[in-house]
């Protein structure tokens, strides 16, 4: 990558060639996450007001739960790629972009193995955390 | 009309490339006559980082929820309480504004509706969409007892 990011043609920088990479990938992940929003929507709906063993009894059905792990993950993925858009077109300084960029980065990747953690917990109907972690 | 290329009127003043050359910068907002594309555009952006914060309080979610029933009930009076109504009707609406204008991006992207007037009904119709599917989803939440204030 360093070898083409120095390339420069006529005086004028050579694309890095990656750009296109991050143009699909954010067209795909909206078209993944496009029919998952209807059915969050649907679901938050069937959820709400239904209390604490209403929403267990949700996550005991694995088409529930593995279509919410794909929800957020994708959207974790695709809210990433949206605010790296936002950082380039607002921070100039390399270092300070970098810095948030990271700070976005690791953010999102908790965010992610979160869900994933509470999800499975949830859907194999696990005892309330934080069992056998200290208490 | 001035010339776009006279140095003496380059409303958006001039930036330095990498290389050290000048380049004359686009106008900003300012001087721009206002099209409904912009409002969509600045929306879209700022829809999507508020359903960031939404993905923060999801996730919340599903942490008091794995707590077990007393962090459950913590969580639910907060996000019942009618601030915590409030925040989450802004996040539909953010998050119905983000799935209509991105679908207007997509039929963007597939090289259609990008005449300035289709682009513009586009745009308008996925912000009465946005609203109208909001504000019936939480209609349906009302009228169904499933939330109360």
């Amino acid at each position: 990558m360093s070898r083409v990011a120095k390339a420069y043609r006529n005086g004028v920088k050579v694309s890095e060639r990656h750009g296109a990479g991050e143009w699909t990938a954010e067209r795909l992940s909206s078209l993944i996450v496009v029919p998952l929003t209807l059915w969050g929507l649907w679901s938050a709906a069937s959820l709400s007001g239904g209390g604490y063993d209403a929403a267990l009894a949700w996550f005991s059905s694995w088409i529930n739960s593995g279509l919410l792990i794909l929800t957020l993950l994708v959207s974790v993925w695709h809210m990433n790629m949206g605010l790296k858009v936002i950082v380039d077109d607002y921070l100039h300084k390399p270092t300070t972009r970098t810095v948030v960029l990271g700070l976005i980065g690791l953010a999102c990747l908790v965010l992610a193995a979160a869900s994933v953690f509470f999800i499975v917990r949830l859907a194999l109907g696990s005892a309330p955390l934080p069992a056998g972690f200290g208490a | 009309m001035t010339s776009s290329n006279d140095p003496a009127h380059q409303p958006g003043g001039f930036g330095l490339q990498p290389n050290g050359r000048p380049r004359p910068l686009s106008p900003h907002l300012q001087v721009w006559r206002w099209h409904v594309t912009m409002l969509g555009s600045i929306l879209h952006r700022v829809s999507g980082g508020a359903l960031s914060v939404g993905a923060l309080l999801v996730v919340g979610w599903l942490l008091a929820l794995a707590f077990g029933p007393d962090a459950y009930g913590t969580f639910v009076s907060l996000a019942g309480s009618p601030l915590g109504l409030l925040v989450w009707f802004g996040l539909t609406l953010a998050l119905t504004y983000h799935l209509a204008s991105g679908i207007r991006h997509l039929i963007w992207d597939a090289g259609s509706g990008l005449e300035p007037r289709t682009a513009s009904t586009l745009t308008t119709a996925s912000i009465v969409a946005a609203v109208v599917v909001a504000l019936a989803f939480w209609a349906f939440l009302f009228a169904t007892g499933r939330v109360s204030l």
